[in-house]
């Protein structure tokens, strides 16, 4: 190897100059720490028998861009989950037939959440996949339509006998449970790539000094804002970043011609009300410890106006932001934070939230270290055009 | 979950009441990597399983009635975060096991920081700190 070669090594190698790394403490150190290692550890989803099932996933990958699924053909589930912008649609609002009130979150780690749409009505990814099918606003299908042509289309019976082991049965919801369910398993792929903030992270993990200090010191002063005064990770924990809870942040929740979007306050009945829970008839769990979360949630006042705490990675990907896609950059987000409301906040005497007062500088530290939480390289491998089922 | 603060919330109110009303020492009462809670009516053990539970993940809690010997008719059990003012997101169901014996499922703090245990019987509240992690 030339010497030219080696030094050239060498360079690439070393931290830029000007590179620090912040003076860390050992609590501080913890603190980081819990937020990986990444891609975090997942398991199949008991309720969903065809959980990780190959067939299952080649089934819902062909399902999730179905305008069929649809009454009118004209909306599929990637018209709001684009693949290319994060598996959302850049708009506030999402578009299906008519315009919601609800923005459309992103797919990606959507295998790793507890509760699933902004107020948590689905208890399971399955049961979430169902939902705009049924919703007139969005796809307005019904479960006659899909289950007719899952059956009356060769390719589709021949995938489903494939993933499930029997034809597709008689019973239309019996059988879309079948398609939330195969959908279900083509999400959980959708996992987001190894941010620079993971690379940081490990790093200090193995107490590789030069390493860490190659992530920017912007994002370092603002993951210490986001550890530390900011006490962004009460809510936004863990690897995922996410508590896969609900929250008042005092964003307004009222909605067009007067109404009010009651959040979690709604969604709770909602799940309560649905055939498709995990109590009901169609989960696959044989322990009862599945359905824990939906047996023992509790509603409460101080639900109305909570909406799901999302986790953060990717987050530059999914701009607009908040339930109502109300906020359209992370500046925006960060300001939101840093002049909060508190006369907007419906929390029943809760004393979490207080505005962070951030001055500029912190402010750009603090967005520079939620940047960094986003992919540089897509984790997804390329995907191919399915080959006829036989 | 990790270090625990006091063991007992008793003031010195309640403390001598414990000690004009003799109340029978409880030194049988426990289980196994238990926690003991003590007034001048009511006392009981608990440990949670599992032992250490994390901030977000769902675990259950074990409990053995000591006093009153009559039972735990009305026993409830919950938890909070005092400085945030706020519960839980989850009602932990009760279920007896015989004995004075109950398994608790249904808990989630879905929060690190300082919690607090509650369990509440014939107007006696005992309560235990905890912080989660």
């Amino acid at each position: 190897m030339s010497r030219a070669l080696v030094l050239a090594l060498a360079l690439a190698a070393a931290p830029p100059l000007g590179a620090q790394l912040l003076d860390w403490t050992e609590a501080e150190r913890r603190a980081i720490l819990r937020h990986g290692p990444w891609p975090a550890a997942w398991a199949p989803d008991p309720s969903n028998r065809v959980s990780g099932d190959p067939e299952a996933i080649a089934l819902g990958e062909r399902l999730f861009f179905e305008p069929r699924l649809g009454a009118t053909g004209r909306v599929q589930c990637a018209t709001c989950h684009v693949p290319y912008r994060g598996w959302q649609d850049g708009r506030a609002r999402a578009l299906g037939l008519e315009e919601v009130e609800r923005n459309t979150p992103g797919l990606l780690d959507v295998r790793y959440r507890r509760w699933f749409g902004w107020d948590g009505a689905g208890d399971s990814l399955w049961a979430q996949s169902i939902r705009p099918i049924l919703d007139p606003r969005e796809m307005a299908g019904s479960a006659a339509r899909a289950a007719a042509l899952l059956r009356g289309e060769a390719d589709y019976a021949c995938r489903y006998a494939r993933a499930f082991g029997t034809p597709p049965p008689a019973e239309d919801e019996r059988l879309l449970a079948g398609i939330g369910k195969a959908l279900a398993a083509f999400q959980e792929t959708l996992v987001s790539g190894r941010t620079p903030f993971d690379d940081f992270r490990d790093a200090l993990e193995r107490g590789e000094r030069e390493a860490a200090a190659r992530y920017p010191a912007a994002a370092q002063r603002g993951l210490r804002l986001f550890i530390g005064r900011g006490r962004c990770n009460l809510c936004h924990l863990g690897p995922a970043f996410t508590n896969r809870e609900f929250h008042d942040i005092g964003v307004p929740f009222f909605v067009a011609e007067g109404g009010v979007d009651a959040g979690r306050h709604r969604g709770i009945q909602r799940l309560r009300a649905s055939p498709w829970n995990l109590l009901g008839p169609h989960s696959d769990a044989r322990d009862a410890a599945v359905a824990l979360k939906t047996r023992h949630v509790r509603l409460e006042h101080r639900n109305f106006g909570e909406f799901r705490v999302p986790a953060l990675r990717n987050v530059a990907l999914t701009a607009p932001y908040m339930h109502s896609g109300s906020l359209a950059t992370l500046r925006d987000v960060v300001r939101h934070y840093s002049e909060l409301n508190l006369d907007r906040l419906h929390a029943d005497g809760e004393a979490l939230l207080l505005p962070l007062k951030l001055d500029e500088g912190e402010a750009a530290d603090l967005v520079a270290y939620l940047d960094s939480l986003t992919e540089r390289a897509p984790a997804l491998a390329p995907r191919h055009p399915l080959e006829p089922c036989r | 979950m990790e270090e625990r603060r006091a063991p007992v919330r008793l003031d010195a109110r309640a403390l001598a009441l414990v000690l004009a009303a003799g109340a029978a020492p409880v030194a049988a009462c426990d289980l196994a990597g238990s926690r003991v809670l003590e007034s001048p009516r009511f006392a009981l053990a608990y440990r949670t399983e599992p032992p250490r539970p994390g901030a977000g993940e769902h675990f259950a809690v074990e409990l053995r009635i000591c006093r009153p010997a009559a039972g735990a008719e009305g026993l409830r059990v919950d938890a909070h975060m005092p400085e945030h003012r706020h519960g839980m997101n989850y009602r932990p169901g009760l279920v007896a096991l015989g004995g004075g014996h109950y398994r608790s499922e249904g808990w989630l703090f879905h929060m690190p920081g300082e919690w607090e245990f509650v369990f509440e019987l014939g107007g006696e509240r005992l309560a235990d700190g905890v912080r989660i992690e």
